[in-house]
């Protein structure tokens, strides 16, 4: 450790290099999900070759943009706000700077297996064995630093935001080990040790919490801090807080069965599923009334602060897709939904609406403390930005739940003697339309990203690290 | 019938849970808890102050002192 690092009050290099890897695998794994959109337009693009079928690049995109992106973000949003808030450099440059190279080659792992076709097939958990063990020691040594600064805090109070980054550590780590339990029989292929509907729902229960704690809880925590901090406001009620932590991470852990509605699965299961399901929309909306109710007297500054529109729009798609969550869940209207397009544009509701929204207002108000620099190269580009990621999300989601509801309509027609009215192709070819949309909406998705990329690229290119220096030891 | 006993002791039981963790806390020290993000940035702290009223107990934090992982041993 340089006598240099020591100086300062903060370690922000592995937050700028977080931020960086936020920015490079958002791009990387955004264009992915446009090409697969792509193919699904025209099945050309899918270029005739094994490695860049839908079906491996699908995982990899889904992996790039959960790991890779949300998780990096994570990552510099916690290292950065932790810091802050406890008061104290983080525990351990060196076991920090171990973290983000470590986390950086999980993502490499996957970037290289997953196109050869190297894969658990268990959504959103594809690396396989000797990937995941090491993704688990990565995680580990991140749990490590993070909780040993919380305990070396000079605050006496430990931040809310605190506890909903420790809890999204604590449940992943629980999650990952679980559903990644398997037998292996060479580096990079294993068998679980679960069969049939335990194994379905050993995974289900990681599926959804994949998308409850790695992409809600850590990003509640980002909004418990970056929200207050761009609005220059307290947040609405320290008391709701505390409520929206201990319901929400008690009950999202349930809600997992309900991804397995009608099949073996036991009934009652199902209903849990459900149950919790519908029940999990009081917390959420607790939250994201806490979130916006904090620009109580200052919702003016939305006018002219576009880092805090992404910030409130995120939490505007976080009400809608924890609306439609547990309105999905329902087993009658899961009987239309499932197994159509709806479901990826509820996701796509979240995950771009929600994770990328606050990702993007939290990095664009980290980039010029942790680069040394009073803001970020160009205003009207975030304006630009925020403009083309909206649009891309309504595009998205909105022709997503047409062709849902189209598809769920066509499978279960039926005619007076009991046939199908229409065949499988029939809804496909219905559906061609809003693919063309959705990957229209990608596109513009992705155009901000790279905006995002080029005013993030000018504004370090002339960073100033000795001011930044300065901000970390003054704050 | 049972269900529904169930469902209510399970919501009593979330609620009496958060009002135990926070039976020490007072309003004083939840405002200042809320206030947390904004202690360790004086110049913030004054903005906050004048649009809110509220009283931010600003400090710059400590140097990190020397020493692997800067515990302090």
């Amino acid at each position: 450790m340089s006598t240099a690092t020591l100086t300062q009050a903060y370690n922000y290099k592995v937050v700028r290099q977080f931020v960086v890897a936020t920015i490079v695998w958002g791009v990387v794994g955004m264009a992915m999900g446009v090409w697969i959109a792509s193919q699904l337009v025209w099945p050309e693009m899918n270029l005739d070759l094994p490695w860049t079928t839908f079906g491996r690049l699908r995982p990899l995109h889904t992996s790039l943009v959960i790991f890779g992106f949300a998780g990096s973000a994570q990552f510099a949003a916690s290292y950065y706000a932790v810091q802050r808030t406890c008061q104290v450099r983080l525990y351990s440059d060196t076991l920090a700077a171990f973290t983000f190279w470590g986390w950086q080659s999980v993502i490499v792992v996957m970037l290289i297996t997953l196109p050869l076709g190297y894969t658990t097939t268990k959504e959103y958990a594809e690396i396989e064995f000797s990937g995941a063990v090491w993704m688990t020691v990565v995680w580990v040594a991140y749990a490590i630093v993070f909780f040993t600064t919380v305990v070396q805090r000079k605050t006496k109070h430990i931040y809310v935001g605190n506890w909903f980054f420790g809890a999204f550590i604590v449940v992943i780590a629980m999650l990952h080990v679980v559903n990644h339990l398997s037998i292996p029989v060479g580096w990079f292929k294993s068998y679980p040790v679960y069969s049939g509907a335990t194994d379905a729902m050993v995974q289900w229960w990681y599926g959804h919490n994949a998308v409850g704690f790695f992409l809600t809880t850590g990003f509640l925590g980002m909004m418990y801090y970056f929200v207050p901090k761009q609005v220059g406001r307290p947040v609405y009620s320290y008391r709701l807080s505390i409520v929206h932590f201990w319901a929400l991470i008690t009950l999202y852990i349930w809600a997992g069965p309900h991804h397995l509605h009608y099949t073996a699965l036991p009934d009652w299961a199902q209903s849990l599923g459900m149950a919790m399901s519908l029940i999990l929309l009081a917390p959420s909306w607790g939250g994201m009334i806490n979130g916006m109710m904090t620009l109580s007297g200052a919702w003016h500054k939305l006018r002219t602060d576009p880092i805090l529109r992404f910030l409130v729009l995120s939490l505007a798609f976080y009400g809608m897709s924890t609306f439609e969550g547990p309105m999905m869940a329902i087993k009658t209207v899961n009987a239309l939904s499932h197994y159509t397009d709806w479901t990826i544009g509820h996701v796509h509701a979240g995950a771009l609406g929600w994770v990328a929204m606050i990702t993007f207002g939290a990095i664009y108000h980290m980039v010029p403390k942790v680069f040394g620099r009073e803001q970020m190269f160009s205003t009207p580009l975030i304006n630009a930005h925020f403009w083309l990621a909206t649009i891309g999300t309504v595009l998205y989601i909105a022709s997503m739940w047409v062709n849902g509801i189209t598809q769920g309509l066509m499978w279960r027609a039926v005619n007076d003697d009991g046939t199908l009215t229409y065949s499988f192709v029939e809804a496909l070819q219905a559906s061609h339309p809003g693919y063309v949309v959705r990957f229209v909406g990608g596109l513009f998705f992705l155009s901000g990203m790279l905006l995002m990329a080029y005013n993030v690229w000018r504004t370090v290119r002339v960073s100033d690290v000795a001011l930044a220096e300065r901000d970390a030891q003054i704050a | 019938m049972f269900e529904i006993l169930l469902n209510v002791m399970a919501v009593l039981g979330l609620w009496l849970g958060v009002e135990y963790c926070l039976k020490r806390e007072t309003t004083q020290s939840l405002e200042d808890a809320s206030l947390i993000p904004f202690a360790d940035d004086p110049e913030v702290a004054r903005r906050v102050e004048l649009a809110t009223g509220k009283t931010v107990k600003a400090v710059a934090p400590e140097e990190a002192k020397p020493g692997w992982g800067n515990l302090e041993i």
